[in-house]
């Protein structure tokens, strides 16, 4: 799954590419997540803004990547479309991870400053 | 009955036609990445019917959620079997059916909704599934579950505003 990781400071930025996240690509998600964080020893941000659909099988994807990362490092989400938000305070996973309007809310909310 | 003998889809007014009285019928096998694809067409064609969006957001989640359950349970993953699909839009709501061939309910019964606190757990102990008739339940009315002569029929509705 094309998911590319941008560095800024010390935060892993992940931007999903693909507008959807759902069961035919929950487990390619979950692998490829895997492989960019694997040696990423701060928190991470994921940008969803693309991402105008995720359902149930995407949304225990991501749940995975936040326990992938586990106590030590922070996962935070960026940019979610209206329809992500719904999935998420239906499912009050909303709970579970910080999320910011977008990309540079997340990086300010971590005292990165905006790039130049 | 092989895929291949089977009529092609039926598809009911075009796009574009008053959203009252429209209907569609699809056919496809289960499996993930078409289930995908027929969401996305579904979608694209009510859009164009002028639907409202987050209506249709509702109705997209709800189906893949019971078309998924279908693939993974329904049909064990096995990525064979047909489901058809059945919409048609009046009456104020977006009516839906769900048939396939594959294994019944499990106590023939719809499953509960399982509703989580994720607050009160441990990081390791969160959920990574069982969302789906959570949301199934949430977003529709008329929900109903038949198991017929082998097959296995869901109902329900999405209402539209005013």
């Amino acid at each position: 799954m094309d998911i590319t990781l941008e560095p800024r400071g010390p935060i892993a930025l992940l931007h999903v590419v693909p507008d959807r996240i759902d069961a035919s690509v929950a487990i390619q998600f979950k692998d490829r997540f895997r492989d960019l964080v694997r040696d990423w020893p701060g928190p991470v941000v994921l940008d969803l803004q693309n991402v105008t659909f995720l359902d149930s099988s995407g949304l225990g994807a991501v749940v995975a990547a936040r326990k992938l990362l586990g106590e030590g490092r922070q996962l935070d989400l960026s940019g979610l479309s209206p329809a992500v938000d719904k999935v998420m305070r239906l499912t009050r996973m909303n709970q579970v991870f910080p999320i910011h309007g977008s990309v540079e809310d997340a990086l300010a909310a971590h005292g990165v400053a905006p790039a130049a | 009955m092989n895929f291949q003998d089977l009529p092609p889809p039926q598809q009911g007014e075009p796009p574009g036609a008053a959203p009252l009285g429209w209907a569609c019928m699809r056919r496809f096998e289960a499996q993930p990445a078409l289930v995908s694809m027929e969401l996305l067409g579904l979608n694209q064609t009510l859009a164009q019917l002028g639907l409202p969006i987050e209506h249709l957001f509702s109705l997209e989640l709800v189906l893949a959620e019971v078309l998924n359950n279908v693939v993974e349970h329904a049909y064990r993953d096995s990525g064979e079997g047909l489901i058809e699909l059945a919409v048609s839009v009046h009456g104020g709501s977006i009516h839906c059916t769900v048939a396939d061939h594959g294994e019944p309910m499990p106590g023939g019964a719809l499953p509960p909704a399982r509703r989580h606190c994720p607050k009160a757990l441990a990081l390791q102990d969160l959920p990574e599934g069982s969302f789906g008739w959570a949301l199934i339940r949430d977003l529709t009315t008329g929900l109903d579950y038949r198991r017929d002569q082998g097959m296995n029929r869901l109902s329900f509705r999405i209402e539209l505003p005013g």
